[in-house]
């Protein structure tokens, strides 16, 4: 659910920008922290990982308009700075294949990669509280609702612009009303979609904690460079 | 999710080149550009119309498939009219959304059946840092093999029974575990794939970062997009 398939010219010119900007600066940021890693290690699982949240978003679940995201699974598994990247790079490539907006790559950065750091902190933040399945589960559902409240916003934000499409005349009774009808969708149809998320993220990584436990012991985040 | 390899085929191996598989990348990432800018000033839905039937004629007259590009670019058209139907307004603003909507997905579809990957990863990698040129290019290696194997697994599934319609706890759990498994081969996939790039040569920069020059192949790009733009421009 928040993943925001929102065309170009849609959102206000500044709201598009704003997630530019702030992008553009958590990006730096997680670049920076990135700088020491060991490449060889990291660029294969952050192609990999990416590459699964784009197949994981084309399994959609018709009756709710709910695709899986495994943006949780990528946080976990690739910690809050190169989840970032994860969550850009998937974007960037959603666009180049005419999925979602060139202009909102921004925004939707912001929202999957917020998925992604609050998924990882949540679930390191209950090791040893819980087994793995429900440690991923639970990181999924408080990820997604957290997130699903940036997306609300985001549109109760853009709505404060209804000149954009000549609408001047639109009150701003009517757009709280909208609003409050998109959360109430959103959060109705969309808390179906946590679980089913929940419920296949907990299961992933329950089978990557069995089959290959080193990818969730974050082996591969440590810098390789002075053993050599 | 739209067909890469199929997008790939036409971009990489078209059947007949046409006037934009010839021309540079950097021409028809400003068309995006412009058509973008367009779609953003546009406050008529007349002259977005008039520019999406210009770019319909451009992608014909290019030897694009020009259906399969119309079709891909009306599935951010549903969205859009959701986002509308949520405002309440009149027929005028569904049809601004409508074209809002289409025709910059109609320029971004144009581009990347025309254009292979690896330039497009070529151009950005001009501007954007290593690590995000590297995962790109990892992302879309990774994305085929991984394409691939859930094919095969969705067949092998099916054959073991492993699909129950109206049971959605076990359908969940198997994909779940196809995911999973997908996810570790490709990592593993991918971890021999750098190695192999490595030793070859690949030394954390991709082999061709360059803009490219203007020639005079770009005149379709370049002109398509600038009328584009002047029609929202003009026609107000």
């Amino acid at each position: 659910m928040t993943h925001m398939h929102i065309p170009d010219g849609i959102l206000p010119v500044w709201l598009w920008v704003a997630g530019f900007i702030l992008m553009a600066i958590v990006l730096g940021l997680s670049l920076l922290q990135l700088r020491n890693m060991d490449m060889r290690r990291k660029i294969p699982l952050l192609g990999a990982v990416a590459a699964a949240m784009l197949v994981a978003m084309s399994l959609e679940i018709f009756v709710i308009g709910y695709h899986v995201n495994l943006s949780v699974a990528a946080g976990i598994l690739l910690g809050p700075a190169l989840g970032f990247v994860a969550a850009f790079i998937t974007n960037v490539m959603l666009a180049l294949m005419g999925h979602g907006g060139i202009t909102v790559i921004g925004l939707n950065t912001l929202l999957l990669a917020s998925e992604a750091v609050l998924g990882h902190t949540v679930f390191f933040l209950l090791k040893k509280r819980l087994p793995v399945f429900w440690r991923a589960a639970t990181a999924t559902v408080l990820a997604q609702f957290v997130t699903t409240l940036l997306l609300i916003g985001i549109v109760a934000v853009s709505r404060a612009s209804p000149a954009l499409f000549g609408h001047e005349e639109e009150h701003t009774g009517a757009i709280r009303d909208s609003v409050r009808m998109f959360a109430a969708v959103v959060l109705s149809l969309g808390s179906i979609g946590w679980v089913i998320e929940a419920a296949i993220t907990g299961s992933v990584i329950k089978f990557i904690s069995q089959v290959k436990p080193d990818l969730l012991g974050h082996v591969l985040h440590r810098d390789t460079s002075a053993e050599k | 999710m739209i067909d890469v390899a199929r997008i790939d085929h036409w971009a990489a191996t078209p059947p007949r080149r046409g006037p934009f598989h010839r021309a540079s990348v950097f021409s028809k990432s400003l068309f995006v550009g412009l058509v973008v800018t367009a779609a953003v000033m546009s406050k008529n839905p007349s002259a977005l119309a008039a520019g999406y039937a210009l770019l319909l004629i451009a992608a014909a007259a290019s030897r694009l498939p020009w259906f399969t590009v119309a079709l891909f670019s009306l599935y951010p058209a549903v969205f859009a009219l959701l986002y509308g139907i949520s405002l309440r307004g009149g027929a005028g603003m569904y049809a601004l959304l409508l074209v809002k909507a289409v025709t910059p997905a109609f320029a971004m579809v144009m581009f990347i059946v025309s254009t292979p990957y690896p330039k497009i990863f070529s151009l950005m990698s001009t501007f954007l840092p290593e690590i995000i040129a590297s995962g790109l290019f990892m992302t879309y290696r990774t994305l085929f093999i991984l394409l691939d194997m859930m094919d095969s697994f969705a067949a092998a599934i099916r054959l073991r029974g492993g699909f129950s319609p109206g049971s959605l706890a076990k359908n969940s759990a198997n994909i779940s575990k196809g995911l999973a498994m997908l996810l570790i081969r490709a990592v593993e996939r991918a971890t021999r794939l750098y190695a192999v790039m490595a030793v070859r040569g690949y030394n954390g920069s991709m082999a061709e970062a360059r803009i490219g020059r203007l020639s005079r192949h770009d005149w379709l790009p370049l002109g398509a997009g600038a009328a584009v733009l002047m029609l929202v421009l003009l026609w107000k």
